[in-house]
């Protein structure tokens, strides 16, 4: 997969994004801070992260992408690239 | 007070079945239904599917509740309601119990369900949507309150004398309405009882379980390593217990026993299993039936067809049996999940299975998932002779409910009661 | 005791032997505040709790409503895990935890992992049903609704959550009974104990207020005139099969009695049999209560609950605590705020003392029914 360039502006929505739903502090997550090992993410949250960015960014994200989606910059990745597939 | 202080807790049989199902309505047809291996899934219709990729469900589309339910004013309730009052009726018909005897007894009524009439709330959120709250139809609203499924059923049958009661455990909610009736029967409080689930389908669940990820875009396949997930269903199952001695006395057929069941809660997570859990589930099951893990010889699985549920299901499973793990099957790949009434329609599946000496087979099975490493019976039914078969539920809300069914032999006292087991 | 028309009697004549359960404590979150002191002090003080609705909040079609002080999940239990908590579970958690709290931090006794929990409800929380089917239908995509919510429209999310927030891991019962659900759950509560299946059972009911409740009951009793303010709240009771492992018993449930009448007629008759049934269980006779705390509807079947009650227990009818006029029409937990206000009155009564006290219900979708409490003898002694 050719990484896609992801902008700060759109890792620092992502971020609030996830760690609202996380309940967790921002300064609390790194780009690779694991939401499951390191954040108590379960599936259940996962899906709610896939939602939110579905909604907020008006894209599509397929459920497969679940397992790309385990940090920061995996989200970004995914949503970067559901972006530009849109376009 | 507990049993243990009880001098005498009588046995429960089952004498009376009533089935409103996607692959048949009464108990005969929803027989051959099982027996044959029939799929109850086709494109959904009860509501708009616009802007779902994909939409399969099992609904009943030819229910005529006019044809079940004699005595209700149909228009005051909803679809949920006229499935638990046709149920009831049928299983009243089927126990050869007369309307007048069931009414001069003490009894209970009692329905589980997932979503009541959430089929109507969907229906008034739409006239809101549309026209604003003020112009919501009142008929309909008046048709919301979920306790109105069990006092559909009493009315139906002319019940006065009756404790009715709506169980919104979920998708557990047929279980643990067929174990309050056992307790209720068992006790001597009540001479008949009638219990089971009924839920319609609707656009709130659909919706839910499809944000999920766990609607099957096409078929529902249990167990299987390719299964995508749950479809939709709807309906009705409600079975008339009453004691031994009562079904002996008015020389009533006997379908099967209920032995016992166990209830707990995962205490853990609102959606996601707990094979742990549900293992303690099962073995609380065993000691209040009175029987060991080796008397099991058949199970019916909860069996979503998601990848969640049948992984932990088997994997709760096999802590309890081992290598001994006896077939496990689930009707859901032919009537998909009717939520509420999914335990109810199983356990008339488990007794129907009891009785006539066969297993209905898990369909559209291709290939065994080996992180399940189970003999679901695939897609063709096979003969058996079953003494024992275990109904399992789970819930949403970590609600665990484990029913234990049982062979009712005329020869002699066969079940825990009787001492032999 | 305030409010409360009393009958002497004999105090010691015609007691039947104590067989439990048992009720051991009790809590209430309610109009009143959070909490049992709280609610006991609304009742003496008898002041009705109004809260003019926010039309930003509520859009709801009355101006005025008997609500939760920070009835709000977030109010109530803090930020954390309630982020996509409803109301309704918000009340029961919060409820189930002053119950099971001592003051200080500490798990009440009788209470352990296999405790059991039975909530009585309506229909869950019909604000969360139709915002999600809302969300399905006005969203871009009708996929685009919230998961973290979709428990939150099964109607066991507040036991579920109770117990997840709580740990109880015994069997978790929900029940949908109306204005009936809190003595339906009593009844269920006393079946799961004497079939062994939980010794202590955590047992109540919740109701949640909002806009959509508001509608639904606005356009389906159009015809009930002089409705009461919608209110809210939850009530739970440690309800122990035998002795309680903490000391003494607040109350003894002698009986829950249920029926189903089919017409309106058929109320009182109905009622005054389930009435009768649950003093000859108990073995006592009428002039042994000692309070009834009816559902007191306005209306017909106020009437035909107040005529049950003169004919059950021969024209003496002792009535009150009334939560109705004091908290509003809070459905699914109006029962429980009546066993709770029984409760209560009777703490601070002497002439409650081996006596009963009898908690009476009429639902509009049909089910009626009775619960007798009968309060410890002066020789068993009080806490």
């Amino acid at each position: 997969m050719t990484s896609p360039s992801i902008d700060t502006d759109l890792e620092s929505k992502v971020k609030d994004i996830v760690t609202d739903i996380l309940e967790i502090e921002p300064e609390d997550m790194t780009l690779t801070s694991r939401f499951k090992e390191d954040h108590d993410a379960d599936s259940l949250l996962a899906i709610e992260i896939l939602a939110s960015l579905e909604k907020t960014f008006k894209i599509t994200i397929a459920q497969e992408q679940l397992v790309h989606m385990v940090n920061l910059q995996g989200v970004c990745e995914v949503v970067a690239e559901a972006a530009a597939r849109r376009q | 007070m507990t049993l243990s202080d009880m001098s005498s807790p009588r046995r429960v049989v089952i004498t009376g079945l009533g089935a409103v199902t996607s692959i048949g309505t009464g108990v005969a047809e929803f027989l051959g239904g099982l027996r044959a291996g029939r799929s109850g899934a086709k494109p959904v219709t009860s509501f708009d599917v616009t802007g779902f990729e994909h939409a399969q469900g099992c609904e009943i589309d030819d229910f005529d509740a006019a044809a079940y339910v004699h005595n209700l004013p149909l228009r005051e309730y909803g679809r949920a309601s006229h499935f638990a009052a046709a149920a009831a009726r049928m299983a009243v018909e089927d126990a050869g119990l007369p309307a007048e005897d069931l009414r001069q007894a003490r009894s209970l009524v009692t329905v589980g369900t997932t979503d009541g009439e959430s089929r109507d709330l969907d229906r008034l959120v739409q006239q809101e949507v549309a026209h604003g709250p003020e112009r919501m139809d009142p008929v309909v609203a008046r048709r919301v309150p979920a306790g109105r499924l069990s006092v559909a059923a009493a009315r139906e049958l002319g019940l006065v004398n009756v404790e009715a009661v709506t169980l919104p455990t979920a998708c557990a909610a047929g279980n643990y309405a067929i174990g309050y009736g056992y307790d209720a029967v068992r006790t001597g409080e009540v001479e008949f009882a009638l219990c089971g689930g009924a839920d319609a389908v609707c656009l709130k669940t659909f919706a839910g379980f499809y944000r999920l990820g766990t609607i099957a875009p096409e078929r529902c396949q249990p167990f299987d390593r390719h299964r995508k997930g749950i479809l939709t269903g709807e309906g009705a199952g409600i079975l008339l217990l009453e004691s031994l001695e009562s079904a002996l006395a008015r020389g009533a057929t006997i379908h099967a026993e209920v032995l016992g069941y166990g209830l707990n809660c995962d205490a853990d997570h609102p959606v996601a299993p707990n094979e742990d859990s549900f293992a303690r589930c099962v073995r609380l099951a065993h000691d209040n039936a009175g029987i060991a893990a080796d008397d099991v010889d058949l199970i019916s699985a909860h069996g979503t067809g998601t990848k969640a549920n049948d992984v932990s299901e088997a994997r709760a499973i096999r802590q309890v049996f081992g290598d001994k793990t006896p077939r496990t099957v689930s009707i859901k790949s032919m009537i998909g999940h009717t939520m509420g009434a999914a335990s109810a329609i199983a356990a008339i599946a488990c007794t129907l299975a009891i009785r006539e000496g066969f297993i209905p087979p898990t369909i559209n099975h291709v290939e065994t998932d080996p992180e399940c490493d189970i003999d679901c019976v695939p897609n063709e039914a096979v003969e058996a002779d079953l003494r024992v078969v275990q109904n399992n539920a789970l819930a949403f809300g970590g609600n665990n409910a484990v029913l234990m069914l049982g062979r009712y032999d005329t020869g002699g006292p066969t079940g825990p009661a009787g001492g032999q087991r | 005791m305030t409010g409360m028309t009393r009958t002497s009697g004999d105090r010691t004549s015609g007691a039947a032997p104590v067989t439990g359960p048992f009720i051991s404590t009790w809590s209430a979150v309610s109009a009143f505040g959070v909490g049992r002191e709280s609610f006991s002090a609304g009742l003496r003080d008898r002041k009705p709790v109004v809260t003019a609705l926010d039309p930003d909040q509520w859009s709801a079609p009355a101006t005025e409503a008997c609500l939760v002080p920070g009835g709000d999940p977030r109010e109530l239990l803090g930020r954390k895990g309630t982020r996509s908590m409803d109301r309704a579970t918000g009340l029961a958690v919060a409820a189930v935890g002053q119950l099971l709290d001592d003051g200080t931090g500490t798990r009440i006794p009788g209470v352990d992992e296999s405790t059991a929990l039975v909530l009585g409800t309506s229909n869950g929380s019909v604000r969360s049903i139709m915002s999600f089917t809302r969300d399905a239908l006005t969203e871009d995509k009708p996929y685009h609704v919230d998961p973290a919510r979709f428990p939150n429209t099964v109607m066991n999310c507040a036991a579920g959550q109770s117990a997840i927030r709580h740990g109880l891991r015994g069997p978790n019962v929900t029940i949908a009974g109306g204005r009936a659900s809190a003595l339906l759950a009593l009844n269920h509560a006393q079946r799961l104990q004497r079939s062994g299946h939980a010794r202590s059972v955590v047992c109540g009911a919740v109701e949640e207020f909002s806009a959509e409740r508001a509608w639904l009951d606005w356009h389906a009793h159009t015809e009930q005139g002089r409705a009461p303010l919608t209110g809210e709240g939850s009530a739970v009771l440690l309800l122990e099969a035998d002795a309680p492992r903490g000391g003494a018993a607040l109350a003894e449930l002698a009986a829950v009695e249920i029926g189903l009448p089919h017409t309106e007629s058929e109320v009182t008759p109905v009622l005054a049999d389930c009435v009768r049934r649950a003093l000859a269980r108990a073995g006592l006779d009428a002039d042994r209560v000692w309070a009834v705390a009816p559902a007191d509807l306005p209306g017909t079947l106020g009437t035909a609950e107040r005529h049950a009650l003169d004919e059950a227990l021969g024209g003496r009818t002792p009535r009150g605590p009334l939560c109705t006029e004091l908290l509003g029409d809070t459905g699914a937990v109006s029962a429980a705020f009546q066993i709770t206000a029984l409760l209560s009155a009777a703490e601070s009564d002497p002439e409650s003392a081996g006596r009963a006290g009898v908690v009476t219900t009429v639902d509009r979708e049909g089910v009626v029914g009775c619960a007798l409490l009968r309060f410890p003898g002066p020789e068993q002694g009080r806490r």
